[in-house]
């Protein structure tokens, strides 16, 4: 899952949202980095809701334009779960061994060549 | 209407009807209100993101073909150049060219010609799949693809056959003297007769919804 996909979905956690809610939400979550431009966000949609991942839940007119709200599906709750665990274990994996590289790193910097 | 708001609903003409029947309307919606207040444009960035976009709903068999229409509408630019030109003297490469053409164009012309023939292929293929299960769309559409090769090997026949080139058999590539242009005005027929097709091929393709695309929308509460 790319990182645009996972803020995106991510930015659904907390109930439906339109566009540029979404693209409100995603640069929020993720500080800033993701910074969607529209094409790209509904390049996003397309796919995730033909995934099922995403599916359309409101529709309203706003300012005489429609206004379309997407919520996370539930196998795109599961999916962005199972990515979380992957990402969460792939981090420790090298947190846990930063630590030890740089304790032997500092143990050899001390000891005699 | 605003300048923005028009020149947005001008980007978003680069979708396919189909998808923006869709989805134009509450796109504009989010492109106006990610625009910050008091700007006539879209920035740089929406308007590639609308540009790719917009390629990657039309897909493959568009995206492939409008890169071989472009090549070709280059290589009819050249054959153009080359009609008001002297051919190069004394030697004659394998494309043609005029006499002190810079190398740079050569170059060019060797490239577009490769990626020319390169893309005849997958243009036929990718299109043959994005009209599968559509008879005479795509019976129309192979057609002007089978007429605009067809149209090129009477050009490919010219062009070794120039009067450069046997002019350089018969004299050991002496053409002095020569006054004749590269291509004779035959080619430039020719090559109008090829843009024209590519552009009927891109219009029934434009016109192509295809297999996959916007997926069904069911609205579960309103």
């Amino acid at each position: 899952m790319r990182e645009p996909t996972y803020f995106v979905l991510a930015s659904l956690l907390d109930g439906p949202l339109h566009g540029y809610a979404i693209i409100q939400r995603a640069a929020h979550l993720s500080g800033g980095r993701v910074r969607l431009a529209t094409g790209t966000l509904y390049t996003a949609l397309d796919r995730l809701t033909a995934d099922g991942y995403v599916e359309l839940v409101r529709e309203e007119t706003v300012n005489g334009r429609v206004r379309r709200s997407y919520g996370l599906t539930p196998p795109g709750a599961d999916a962005l779960r199972a990515e979380a665990t992957r990402m969460a274990e792939a981090a420790r994996l090298v947190t846990g061994r930063c630590r030890r590289l740089t304790a032997s790193g500092s143990a050899r910097k001390t000891s005699p060549a | 209407m605003t300048r923005l708001e028009r020149r947005c609903r001008w980007l978003l003409r680069a979708y396919p009807g189909w998808y923006r029947r869709e989805r134009a309307g509450e796109m504009l919606d989010t492109l106006l209100e990610a625009s910050p207040p008091g700007r006539n444009w879209p920035s740089f960035r929406e308007a590639r993101a609308l540009a790719i976009g917009s390629l990657r709903a039309r897909g493959w068999a568009f995206f492939l073909s409008i890169l071989w229409a472009g090549t070709g509408a280059a290589g009819a630019g050249y054959i153009f150049l080359l009609s008001t030109h002297l051919p190069a003297i004394p030697t004659y490469s394998r494309i043609p060219c005029w006499a002190g053409e810079p190398g740079v164009i050569i170059d060019a012309g060797y490239l577009g010609a490769a990626a020319w023939l390169a893309l005849t292929i997958p243009v036929l293929v990718t299109g043959l799949i994005r009209f599968n299960g559509l008879g005479t769309p795509a019976a129309a559409w192979g057609g002007a693809w089978i007429a605009g090769l067809a149209l090129m090997v009477p050009v490919a026949r010219w062009q070794t056959s120039a009067p450069a080139v046997q002019a350089c058999n018969n004299q050991g590539c002496s053409l002095a003297g020569y006054s004749h242009a590269v291509v004779s005005w035959g080619e430039l027929p020719v090559c109008a007769a090829w843009l024209a097709l590519e552009a009927v091929m891109m219009l029934i393709l434009a016109r192509t919804t295809p297999a996959r695309c916007v997926p069904q929308r069911t609205v579960t509460s309103t």
